[in-house]
């Protein structure tokens, strides 16, 4: 992990392996299908499930301060320790859930990397045994929407600027071009509008990591982002479609290049398609 | 059934779907799909002689373990079906079909095949007109 910015926040499979017991110590499954950690997951790993869990039952929006709190709480998780996420589809899940930690200001979130993918392909032990942990003690402060969310408004002033501000697309090319709109081996929605927000670079999320799901070099990053002049000195804002390929490349950004301003547009191309007189631009 | 037993059996059906795969000679077939998680579910149906039943209900998809599972309980529920019982199955009876503290977690996903096939007994209907 040596030469990213801040390799704590990195662990792998072997980091994980030694620390199944440690009590200072949580690790945390988050996939995209809800059922997958009950068809086995790492030894003593918990849920936390996106939808059920991150999300505000009815709005869209994420959990309050005060549920927030008992979530983790629940799952035996203290202000103090140390949170592990993994998940499948090369982490989104995992990462978009680091972002939720990080709105309210979790000290010590860490992703594993090369994900649920990579624990299993080296054939690591799999449980379906759930955890029960005492309940954590958890007191968490109201959430940051400020320094590393952006909204919609916001993304509207920040492509007026001309200096020191870059936009990121982070979908698929198909996607950004307007030739569709959602991942080519996704089903496509018939009533969004296909382009991307003027002024966003491409650069695919999936071009952060290699094939086995684990994170390039820094030189690797740096030039794969400077190369778009996507800089360090920059304001700089992330988009997908929801929020969560986009999580993956604020966690890269931030902590792996050591961005100092980098924020997830999580209402991205699904609000901002949609939206009423908002400007697109479409092609390549 | 408790959620461990529900879900047993989703993880069942996911691993070994049941009336898998095309029927050759449908009557209808149609794709359906969430964009929220990738889930694809395609339908082939074959109505019996009258119109009224369905001869032979299969499907193929690729997805999460909710979507392909509940594509798979219900084509095994509804072989013979009315079409008409079909089109008026609402989704509260598919989930509770499939497991309701479960199916409502991702409504969408468990509703996916069930949706598909109605959209399928329209198009039948109204190629029969």
């Amino acid at each position: 992990m040596s030469g990213y910015a801040h390799p704590e926040v990195l662990v792998d499979t072997n980091w994980v392996a030694e620390h199944l017991s440690d009590p200072n110590v949580r690790i945390v499954e988050s996939n995209e299908d809800m059922l997958l950690y009950d068809t086995g997951h790492i030894p003593g790993a918990v849920k936390i499930d996106w939808v059920t869990d991150l999300n505000d039952p009815v709005m869209r929006d994420y959990l309050d301060s005060e549920r927030f709190s008992e979530l983790l709480a629940s799952k035996g998780i203290s202000n103090d320790t140390t949170v592990v996420f993994y998940g499948d589809k090369n982490n989104w899940w995992a990462t978009y859930a680091f972002w939720v930690f990080k709105l309210f200001g979790h000290k010590d979130a860490r992703i594993l990397n090369g994900g649920r993918a990579k624990w299993i392909a080296e054939g690591r032990e799999l449980t379906k045994e759930v955890p029960n942990y005492p309940r954590g003690n958890y007191t968490a402060p109201p959430r940051d929407d400020a320094t590393i969310r952006a909204f919609r408004d916001q993304v509207l002033e920040h492509i007026k600027k001309r200096d020191g501000v870059a936009l990121v697309d982070v979908r698929s090319p198909q996607e950004y071009s307007g030739e569709r709109t959602h991942m080519p081996e996704y089903p496509q929605e018939g009533t969004l509008r296909g382009g991307h927000i003027p002024t966003a670079v491409s650069i695919p999320w999936a071009q952060a990591v290699r094939e086995d799901g684990t994170f390039k070099s820094p030189e690797e990053l740096k030039e794969l982002y400077g190369s778009k002049g996507v800089t360090p000195d920059k304001d700089v804002i992330a988009y997908c479609r929801i929020g969560e390929r986009s999580s993956h490349t604020w966690f890269v950004l931030t902590y792996l290049l050591g961005f100092p301003k980098v924020r997830n547009y999580d209402g991205s191309w699904t609000e901002w398609g949609n939206s009423v007189g908002l400007p697109i631009e479409k092609g390549a | 059934m408790d959620r461990q037993a529900i879900i047993d059996r989703l993880l069942e059906h996911y691993e070994r779907p049941r009336h898998y795969g095309p029927i050759a000679d449908a009557d209808v077939t149609l794709p359906g799909g969430i964009p929220e998680c990738g889930d694809t579910v395609t339908i082939y149906l074959k109505a019996d002689a009258a119109g009224e039943r369905v001869a032979e209900l299969r499907f193929e998809g690729r997805g999460c373990t909710i979507s392909q599972a509940a594509a798979s309980l219900l084509a095994e529920e509804l072989q013979g079906a009315r079409l008409a019982d079909i089109l008026a199955m609402e989704d509260a009876t598919l989930f509770q079909l499939i497991g309701a503290e479960v199916a409502r977690a991702r409504p969408r996903c468990a509703s996916l095949a069930l949706h598909t096939l109605q959209s399928a007994v329209h198009h039948y209907q109204q190629s029969r007109r």
